[in-house]
C-alpha cells in the first residue's frame, strides 16, 4: 500500500470533529445519536489504520468489538429514545430540561 | 499510482462530504441516508487497509442492521419532521463549530507528531500479519487472545436485548413514583 | 497597736461588705454598725498614735507589711502601711469626723429605702481613704485614690432616679478622671526614673537620680490628679453639681475627706516638688487664682450647699496655696481645721434641709432662729470659724497662712492672700445671714432636728472652736507642726516688712469688717439685695454662674464631641454597614449568576463537557 497511514488518520480526525459539530448543532435525538455513531466510525477507522501502521491485528480486533458495542448501544438508545417519546410526545433534546438547576 | 491510492482519494471526500450532509440535513431521514453513504465509504477504507473481514462487517452489522433500526425508528415516531433553523442557545453554533475546527486541528497537528505525514504501513502486513487470509488470521487473534472479551460481549448483546424488550414494552411496572401515581390514577379511573 | 494598723482600714472594709449583703435586714442597726466601726477605727487610730509618740522623734515613721501584692520581673509592690505623722494626722481627721457624721446620717437617711445600701457605701468610701493615706507606696494610694472616686460617684448619684443627680456623679467622675489619667502618667514616670514606688526608696533616691525635668514632668502629673481631686481650677467644675447627693456626702466626701485628698498627695510628695523649679510655684498660682475664683462665686450662689461647695474649693485653694510657699505645716493646720468647721457647716445646712422639707434657695429661707436656735448656733459656730474671727479655729489656720506670705517676701501674694481671706469672711457669713436672720421669706414650719443629728453637731462645733487653740497656737505652727516636722520638715519663717502683730491685726480687721458688711447688707435689711440681679442682671449673671466656665467647657467638649459622634455614625453607616451590605449584595448578584450555567439544556452540557475535552486534549499534546 503506498497511501501514508496519516491520509487515513486525517480523514478519521475530519470525520471525528464533524462528528463532534453534530451532536452540539443538532436538535433531533435521532439525529444527535446518529453523529455519535459517526464519531465511533471515525475512531473505528483510525484503529485499523493504526493496526495497518503496527502491522498486528490488534487494532482490528478493537475495531471489531467497538462495533459489537456500539450496535448494543444504539440498541438500548433507541429504546430510550422511543420511551421518552412516548412520555413527551417530542424528539426535540431542547424540550427535556427536567436537569435545570 | 496505486490503486490504494486512487480508491483513496476518490473516497476521502465522499466521506468527509456525505458527513458534513448529514449534519446539515433539516430532514432526519436524509440525515440517515447520509450516514450511509458515509459507513460505505468507510467500508471500503477498510478494504484498502487490508481489514477484509470489518469491510464485510461494516456492510452487515453499520448499514444494513444499525441504520436499518435507526430508520425504522424515525419512520416509526415520526420524527422526519424539518428541525427548525432557530437556534435557542446563544453562542451554541458558534463555539461548537470552533470546537470542531479545533478539535480537527489539535489531532491533525498530534497525526503529524507521533505519526508523520509519510509513514506507510508496516511492509510484510499481507503476509505476516493477514497470513492465510483476513478472516483465518483475526478468528487467529480473536478466540485466542481475545476469547475472554469476545464471550463478555455476547453476554453483553444478550443484556442488551432484555433490556430493550424491557424498556420497549407497553405495559410495564412504574419505574417512578410519578409512574406509580399516574397508574394508580388511571385503574381508579378505569374502575 | 502600731503593728496593727492594717485594722484600721478592714474595720470599714467589714462593714461595707457587712451592710451590702445584709443592710435591708439590718435596718437602722446598719447604720449603727457602720458608724461603730468607723469609731472602732478611730479608737485604734490614736492607740496607733501613742505609739508612735512613745517613738524618738527622728523614728517616727513605721511601716507595716501586710501582703506583697504584685511582683513581676523588676517591678515589685507590696500592701505596706506607713504610719507616720503625716498619714496619722489624717487618718485621724477622717475616721473621726467620718465616725461622726455616721452618727449624724443615721437620723438624717432615716427613712430612705436605700438605707443598708447607704452605710456600705460610706463605709466602703472611708476603707479607701484610709487606704489612700496609710498607703506606703503611690500604687497603693492610686488604689485608693480611684476608690474613693468610685464611691463619690456612687455616693452623688445615690438617689440615681433624679437625673441630675446621675448626671452629676458621671461629670464628677469623669472629670476627676482625666486627673487621676496625668497622675497615673506621673507614677509610672516615677517607676521609669527611680525604680520604685514605694515612698521611703522614692524619697531617699530622688535627690540623687532625679533630674529637674524629669521632677518637674512628674510633680506637674500628680499635680493634675491633685487638681482634680481637690476641684481646683480648672478640674473645679464637678464639685457643685456633686451637691445633689445627700448631705451627709456632702459633709464627709466635698469637705472634709476625698477633697482634701489632692493636698495630702502634694505635702506628701513634696520632696518630689521641692526638686522641680516650677512646681511649687505652678501650685501657688494654682491654688491661689483657685481661692479667689471660688470666693467671688460662692458670693454669687443662692443655693445653700452650693455656696458651701464653692466655699470649700476657695479653703482648699488656700491650702494649695500654703503648699506651694512650702508651709506644709499650714496647709495641713488649715486642712484639720477645715475638716471640723466645714462638716459642722454642711451637716447643720442639712438640718435646715432637713426641717424646710429640702427647701434649698437661701432666698426662701431667712430668720430661722427662732424656730432652729441650736442650728443658728452651730453654724454661726461654724462661719465665724472659718471667717477666722479669734480665738476660732480658723483665725489660727488662715492667719498663719496669710502672714507667712507677708514674712517671706512674696508681696503681691499677700495682697491677694489677704484679699481672699476677706471674701472668705464675706462669702460665709452671708449664707449665716441669708438663712437664720433676717425677714423670713418662707411660710412653712421649721422643725429642729431630732437629738441624734444633733450630738454630733455639738462635737464638732466644738472641735471647732478649741481646735486651733490646742493645735496651731504659735505663729510657728504650735503643736501639730512640731508633730509633722519629723516628715515635712520646717517652714523658713522670714523676716518681712510687717511685724507678726501688725499681720495679725490686718487679719482680724479683715475678718471682723467683712462679718460686719455681711450682717449689713443681708441681714440687716437695709440693702435691697434683692433687687440686685434685676438691677445688675449682668455682674450678677457672672456671680452665680461661677463665670461661665461650666458652660465654656461645655462648649469645648460638646462640640467636637457631638462632631466626632457624628462622624463616627457616618463611618458606621456608610463605611462598616456599607462593606457588609455590599458583600450580601455580591453574594446575591453571584447566586443569579450561578444558576445560568444549568439551563436544562442537554447540549449546552455536551457543549461543556466537549469543550473540556478539547481542553484536555490540548494541554496532554502540549506537554508531549
Amino acid at each position: 500500500m503506498t497511501t501514508p497511514i496519516s491520509s487515513f488518520l486525517v480523514v478519521s480526525a475530519l470525520l471525528f470533529s464533524i462528528g463532534t459539530i453534530g451532536v452540539l448543532v443538532r436538535r433531533n435525538a435521532l439525529v444527535i445519536f446518529m453523529s455519535v455513531e459517526l464519531q465511533l466510525n471515525a475512531v473505528n477507522l483510525a484503529l485499523v489504520a493504526f493496526s495497518r501502521l503496527h502491522g498486528n491485528l490488534n487494532g482490528q480486533v478493537l475495531a471489531f468489538f467497538s462495533m459489537v458495542v456500539a450496535a448494543a448501544e444504539v440498541v438500548v438508545g433507541l429504546a430510550i429514545i422511543v420511551t421518552v417519546y412516548r412520555r413527551r410526545q417530542s424528539a426535540s433534546v431542547d424540550d427535556f430540561t427536567v436537569l435545570r438547576g | 499510482m496505486a490503486v490504494d491510492q486512487i480508491l483513496f482519494w476518490v473516497f476521502a471526500p465522499i466521506s468527509v462530504g456525505s458527513a458534513i450532509a448529514m449534519i446539515l440535513q433539516r430532514n432526519a431521514v436524509h440525515a440517515a441516508l447520509f450516514l450511509v453513504v458515509n459507513f460505505f465509504t468507510i467500508a471500503v477504507f477498510y478494504l484498502v487497509l487490508g481489514a477484509s473481514f470489518l469491510f464485510a462487517v461494516q456492510i452487515i452489522v453499520y448499514a444494513g442492521a444499525i441504520m436499518v433500526l435507526f430508520l425504522f425508528v424515525i419512520m416509526l415516531l415520526g420524527v422526519d419532521q424539518d428541525e427548525s433553523l432557530l437556534e435557542r442557545l446563544r453562542g451554541q453554533r458558534v463555539i461548537a463549530v470552533t470546537l470542531g475546527v479545533g478539535i480537527a486541528l489539535e489531532l491533525i497537528v498530534a497525526i503529524r507528531a507521533g505519526v508523520g505525514f509519510a509513514t506507510k504501513g508496516a511492509e510484510n502486513f499481507d503476509t505476516v500479519a493477514n497470513k492465510g487470509g483476513n478472516a483465518v488470521a483475526l478468528s487467529r487473534v480473536l478466540f485466542r487472545q481475545y476469547f475472554f472479551p469476545f464471550e463478555v460481549t455476547s453476554v453483553l448483546l444478550i443484556v442488551a436485548s432484555i433490556a430493550v424488550v424491557v424498556l420497549a414494552s407497553k405495559k410495564r411496572r412504574a419505574i417512578t413514583r410519578a409512574d406509580a401515581t399516574a397508574a394508580a390514577a388511571a385503574e381508579r379511573e378505569a374502575a | 497597736m502600731l503593728d496593727a494598723i492594717w485594722l484600721i482600714p478592714l474595720l470599714p472594709l467589714a462593714g461595707a461588705a457587712v451592710n451590702l449583703f445584709l443592710g435591708r435586714r439590718l435596718g437602722r442597726a446598719a447604720g449603727w454598725l457602720a458608724a461603730g466601726l468607723v469609731a472602732a477605727a478611730f479608737v485604734v487610730a490614736v492607740g496607733a498614735l501613742f505609739d508612735l509618740l512613745s517613738l524618738p522623734a527622728d523614728q517616727r515613721a513605721h511601716v507595716v507589711n501586710a501582703f506583697d501584692w504584685i511582683s513581676v520581673g523588676s517591678f515589685s509592690v507590696n500592701v505596706a502601711f506607713l504610719a507616720d505623722p503625716l498619714s496619722m494626722t489624717m487618718t485621724l481627721v477622717v475616721t473621726g469626723v467620718g465616725a461622726l457624721i455616721h452618727v449624724y446620717a443615721i437620723g438624717y437617711m432615716d427613712r430612705d429605702p436605700r438605707f443598708g445600701t447607704f452605710f456600705s457605701y460610706m463605709n466602703l468610701f472611708v476603707f479607701f481613704m484610709l487606704m489612700l493615706v496609710l498607703a506606703d507606696n503611690y500604687l497603693l494610694l492610686y488604689l485608693g485614690w480611684e476608690g474613693v472616686g468610685l464611691c463619690s460617684y456612687l455616693l452623688i448619684g445615690f438617689w440615681y432616679e433624679r437625673p441630675s443627680a446621675s448626671s452629676a456623679a458621671k461629670k464628677a467622675f469623669v472629670t476627676t478622671r482625666i486627673g487621676d489619667a496625668a497622675m497615673l502618667l506621673g507614677i509610672v514616670l516615677i517607676w521609669v526614673n527611680l525604680g520604685s514606688l514605694d515612698f521611703g526608696a522614692v524619697f531617699g533616691r530622688a535627690a540623687g537620680e532625679l533630674t529637674q525635668g524629669a521632677a518637674t514632668a512628674v510633680s506637674l502629673l500628680l499635680l493634675a490628679g491633685a487638681v482634680g481631686k481637690s476641684a481646683q481650677l480648672p478640674l473645679h467644675v464637678w464639685l457643685p453639681d456633686a451637691m445633689e447627693g445627700p448631705t451627709p456626702v456632702s459633709a464627709l466626701i466635698h469637705a472634709a475627706t476625698m477633697v482634701t485628698a489632692g493636698v495630702y498627695l502634694v505635702v506628701r510628695s513634696h520632696v518630689l516638688f521641692e526638686l522641680s523649679g516650677t512646681a511649687l510655684t505652678v501650685v501657688l498660682v494654682i491654688g491661689l487664682v483657685s481661692a479667689l475664683y471660688a470666693a467671688l462665686a460662692s458670693i454669687g450662689q443662692f443655693d445653700l450647699k452650693r455656696a458651701l461647695a464653692y466655699s470649700t474649693m476657695s479653703q482648699i485653694g488656700f491650702m494649695f496655696f500654703a503648699a506651694g510657699m512650702r508651709l506644709y505645716t499650714g496647709a495641713m493646720l488649715l486642712l484639720v481645721c477645715h475638716a471640723f468647721y466645714k462638716a459642722l457647716l454642711f451637716l447643720t445646712a442639712g438640718n435646715v434641709l432637713h426641717g424646710l422639707h429640702d427647701e434649698q434657695d437661701m432666698r426662701r429661707m431667712g430668720g430661722l432662729r427662732a424656730e432652729m436656735p441650736l442650728s443658728t448656733a452651730w453654724f454661726a459656730i461654724g462661719s465665724l470659724s472659718l471667717a477666722g474671727i479669734p480665738p476660732l479655729a480658723g483665725f489660727f489656720a488662715k492667719d498663719q497662712i496669710v502672714s507667712f506670705a507677708a514674712t517671706s517676701d512674696r508681696g503681691l501674694a499677700w495682697v491677694l492672700a489677704s484679699f481672699g481671706a476677706f471674701l472668705s469672711a464675706l462669702y460665709i457669713a452671708r449664707p449665716l445671714f441669708l438663712t437664720f436672720f433676717g425677714r423670713r421669706r418662707n411660710e412653712e414650719h421649721a422643725h429642729e432636728a431630732p437629738a441624734l443629728m444633733q450630738a454630733p453637731l455639738a462635737v464638732l462645733a466644738f472641735l471647732a472652736v478649741f481646735a486651733g487653740l490646742v493645735l496651731g497656737l504659735t505663729a510657728e505652727g504650735g503643736r501639730l507642726a512640731g508633730f509633722l516636722e519629723p516628715a515635712l520638715g520646717r517652714a523658713e519663717f522670714g523676716e518681712g516688712a510687717l511685724s507678726d502683730g501688725v499681720l495679725m491685726m490686718v487679719s482680724i480687721v479683715l475678718a471682723v469688717g467683712a462679718v460686719a458688711i455681711a450682717f449689713w447688707v443681708w441681714a440687716s435689711g437695709r440693702v435691697d439685695w434683692e433687687a440686685f440681679p434685676q438691677r445688675q442682671p449682668e455682674l450678677a449673671g457672672w456671680l452665680s454662674n461661677a463665670f461661665y466656665l461650666n458652660q465654656l467647657y461645655a462648649w469645648l467638649v460638646q462640640h467636637p464631641g457631638k462632631g466626632f459622634g457624628r462622624a463616627l455614625t457616618v463611618v458606621d453607616d456608610r463605611v462598616i454597614d456599607g462593606a457588609v451590605n455590599e458583600v450580601a449584595e455580591d453574594v446575591g448578584d453571584a447566586s443569579h449568576l450561578a444558576p445560568r450555567i444549568q439551563r436544562g439544556y442537554v447540549r449546552s452540557y455536551a457543549l461543556g463537557f466537549l469543550l473540556g475535552a478539547a481542553l484536555l486534549l490540548l494541554f496532554l499534546g502540549l506537554r508531549a
